[in-house]
C-alpha cells in the first residue's frame, strides 16, 4: 500500500531518521517501536506528508507522490497525534463534524462514530468537560471520520488506564471486522501491543534496526524460551541436567530453576525432563516476547 | 481561488468561537459607545456638545479607529497557530487533504468575518443615530468611512497572521503585536512629523506620499479626509498638501494591497516552517 524508500530527515545536525525502507501491507497492523528520541513520530510525520524527508521517497501504491498525490492519499488517511486537547467550547459531535468537513467526510455520521467510540453519552456536551480518556476516543473518532483506508496512531494509549487502553484496541478491533484497514501505530508500551501487531518495525537512533512478524523476529535473533521448572529438592541435578542438553544461563531461586532453552533445542530438551520426571513437579515454557525483541535489537 | 467546504468549514468554526464567546456582541457595544460619545462631546473643547456635521464627526472618529482597529485586529489573529499548536489540532489540519492556502484563507476569513460584524454593528448604530440627528447629507461620507474602517481591520488581521506564524510563543506574539501598534498609530507619524522638522519642509510631496502609502492607518486616514472633502493630510499639528494622483482609488488598491500581501507572506512562512 505505501512504502517508504531510503527516507532520511535532518533537523539541522541531528539526523531523526536514517535512510529506513518500509513497506506498509494492506490490512495489517504495523506496530512501530522504539525508545524516546528513536524517530518513531518523525518517521510517521514523513509518512503523512507533514514533514518533507531530506532524501528518499515515499510510494502509494507503486507510484512517488506529487503534491496532488499526497492530497488524494490524506483523504484516505485517518490520523490520531499523540497529545491534542480540541476545542473547549465546541461539543464532541462538532468536533467530530468539523473535521469530516475538513477531511472529505460526511458529517452526518459524527454521531455514529461517536457512539462507535463509546462517546455517545457526551456527543452534546462540550468537549472541556471531557476527561482525558474521552479525549482520546474523541481523537480516534475525528481520525475515523473520514472512513479511512490507513490509519496512524501516535502512541495512541498514552493517558489511558489499561481498561480504556483494552477498550480503544476493542474500537479499533471492532472497526477493522467492518472494513479492510491497514493500521499503523507508535507505542513505547511493548506489553500493549504485541498481542494485536502482525508485524513490527522497530527504531533505534533514527534508523530502522528490525522489522517483521514477532515469529520471524524471534528466530532472526535466535531469541530463546524461558523455561521454569518447579524442582524437587536442591535442583542442582536438573541444572547440570539441562546444561548438558544444551540449555543456557541455568538460575536457582529456592525450588525454582529458570534456564534459556534455544529454540532449536526446545523438544530435545522436553524430552530429557520427561526422563527425570521426579525430579521436578511443575513445568512452564514461555516464548519470547516483544519486550524481548526490544532489547534484542537494541 | 476556489473557496472550498473545508475552508468554509473553517472560516465558519472561527466565526462561531467568537459569536459563541461574545466578543462580537462586545467590540459591537463597546464601537457604538465609544463612536456615540465621541460624536456627541467632540465638539466639547469649543464648547460644543450634540451631534455636529457628519464631516466633523467622520474626522473625530477617524482618530478613535486608527488606535482602536489595529490593536484589536492584532489581538485577533495574533495567536492563531500558536493555539492551534498548543491544542494539538495543528497537526491534525496538516495531515489532512487541505492546503496550506485553504487552512490560512479559512481562518483569516471567519475571523474577517466577525471583525466586520461587530463593526458594522457597532459603527452602523452610530450611523443611525447620526443621521437621525444630522440629516442625510454627506452620510455618504459615513458609508465610506464603515467600509474604510473594515478594509484597516483587514488590513491589521492580516498582519497579525503574519505576527502569528513568525512567532510560536503567545509571549512573543504579544509583545510584537503591542510594538506594532504603537508603530504604526503612534510612532510612524512622529518620525513624519520629526522629518518635515528636520529637513524645514524640504521633503517633497511625491516623497511624503509614498511615505505615507507605507503605514496603512495613514492611508486610511488619507480616504477619509477625501470622502469628506480635505485635501490636506492633518498630521497632529501641520498639513500637508496631498498631490493630485492620490486619489481615493489609487489609495483603496494601496489598502488592499496591504490586505494581500501581507497574508501571502504569511502563507509562504507557513508553508515554510510547518512542512519543511
Amino acid at each position: 500500500m505505501l512504502e517508504l524508500i531510503d527516507l532520511s530527515k535532518n533537523f539541522g545536525e541531528i539526523r531523526a531518521v536514517d535512510s529506513v525502507s518500509l513497506k506498509i501491507r494492506e490490512g495489517e497492523m504495523l506496530g512501530l517501536v522504539g525508545p524516546n528520541g528513536s524517530g518513531k513520530s518523525t518517521l510517521l510525520k514523513l509518512m503523512l506528508g507533514i514533514t518533507r524527508p531530506t532524501s528518499g521517497r515515499v510510494l502509494m501504491d507503486g507510484k512517488e507522490l506529487t503534491e496532488r498525490g499526497w492530497k488524494e492519499l490524506r483523504k484516505r488517511i485517518g490520523y490520531m497525534p499523540e497529545r491534542v486537547v480540541f476545542y473547549d467550547n465546541l461539543t464532541g459531535k462538532e468536533t467530530v463534524a468539523l473535521f469530516a468537513r475538513i477531511k472529505g467526510g460526511d458529517p452526518t455520521r459524527a454521531e455514529d462514530l461517536l457512539k462507535s467510540v463509546g462517546l455517545a453519552h457526551a456527543a452534546g456536551r462540550k468537549v472541556g468537560g471531557y476527561s482525558k480518556g474521552m479525549r482520546q476516543r474523541l481523537n480516534l473518532a475525528q481520525a475515523l471520520s473520514n472512513d479511512p483506508d490507513l490509519l496512524v496512531l501516535d502512541e495512541p494509549s498514552s493517558g489511558l488506564d489499561p481498561v480504556g487502553t483494552k477498550e480503544f484496541y476493542a474500537i479499533i478491533d471492532g472497526v477493522r471486522a467492518r472494513k479492510k484497514l491497514t493500521v499503523v501505530l507508535s507505542s513505547h508500551i511493548l506489553a500493549e501491543i504485541e498481542d494485536r501487531i502482525d508485524r513490527v518495525a522497530v527504531m533505534k537512533n533514527g534508523s530502522l534496526k528490525a522489522v517483521g512478524s514477532l515469529e520471524e523476529l524471534y528466530t532472526s535473533l535466535k531469541l530463546p524460551l524461558k523455561v521454569t521448572l518447579s524442582v524437587n529438592g536442591a535442583g542442582k541435578e536438573m541444572a547440570a541436567l539441562l546444561q548438558n542438553a544444551g540449555a543456557m544461563d541455568v538460575v536457582i531461586h529456592g525450588s525454582r530453576l529458570v534456564a534459556d532453552v534455544p529454540r532449536a533445542d526446545k523438544l530435545k530438551i522436553l524430552s530429557t525432563l520427561m526422563e527425570r520426571q521426579d525430579g521436578f513437579h511443575d513445568l512452564s515454557i514461555r516464548e519470547p516476547n516483544l519486550e524481548e525483541v526490544f532489547f534484542g535489537v537494541h | 481561488m476556489v473557496f472550498t467546504d473545508a475552508m468554509w468549514a473553517i472560516a465558519r468554526k472561527e466565526l462561531s468561537d467568537k459569536l459563541k464567546s461574545r466578543w462580537v456582541i462586545v467590540i459591537a457595544v463597546g464601537f457604538a459607545f465609544f463612536t456615540l460619545v465621541i460624536a456627541y462631546f467632540g465638539g466639547a473643547t469649543s464648547g460644543v456638545a450634540g451631534f455636529r456635521n457628519m464631516e466633523a464627526t467622520v474626522a473625530s472618529l477617524t482618530s478613535l479607529v486608527t488606535y482602536f482597529i489595529p490593536i484589536l485586529a492584532l489581538t485577533l489573529g495574533g495567536g492563531i497557530i500558536a493555539d492551534e499548536h498548543d491544542k494539538g489540532t495543528l497537526e491534525i489540519y496538516l495531515a489532512s487533504p487541505i492546503s496550506p492556502a485553504e487552512f490560512i484563507t479559512g481562518k483569516f476569513l471567519g475571523l474577517a468575518i466577525a471583525l466586520s460584524l461587530a463593526m458594522v454593528a457597532g459603527l452602523g448604530i452610530s450611523g443611525l443615530a447620526l443621521l437621525i440627528g444630522s440629516g442625510m447629507k454627506a452620510f455618504a461620507s459615513y458609508l465610506v468611512f464603515m467600509l474604510n474602517s473594515a478594509v484597516l481591520g483587514f488590513i491589521f488581521l492580516s498582519v497579525s497572521f503574519l505576527v502569528s506564524v513568525l512567532f510560536r510563543e503567545r509571549a512573543r506574539v504579544i509583545a510584537f503585536t503591542v510594538f506594532l501598534w504603537l508603530f504604526f498609530s503612534v510612532l510612524y507619524d512622529l518620525g513624519l512629523i520629526g522629518l518635515l522638522i528636520i529637513t524645514k519642509g524640504a521633503v517633497g510631496n511625491d516623497v511624503f506620499s509614498i511615505f505615507l502609502t507605507l503605514n496603512p492607518v495613514d492611508v486610511y486616514r488619507v480616504i477619509n479626509f477625501l470622502s469628506i472633502g480635505e485635501l490636506k493630510v492633518f498630521l497632529g499639528l501641520v498639513s500637508v498638501d496631498l498631490p493630485a494622483y492620490m486619489k481615493t482609488p489609487v489609495l483603496a488598491a494601496v489598502s488592499l494591497a496591504w490586505v494581500g500581501v501581507p497574508l501571502f507572506m504569511s502563507y509562504r512562512l507557513f508553508k515554510k516552517r510547518y512542512l519543511a
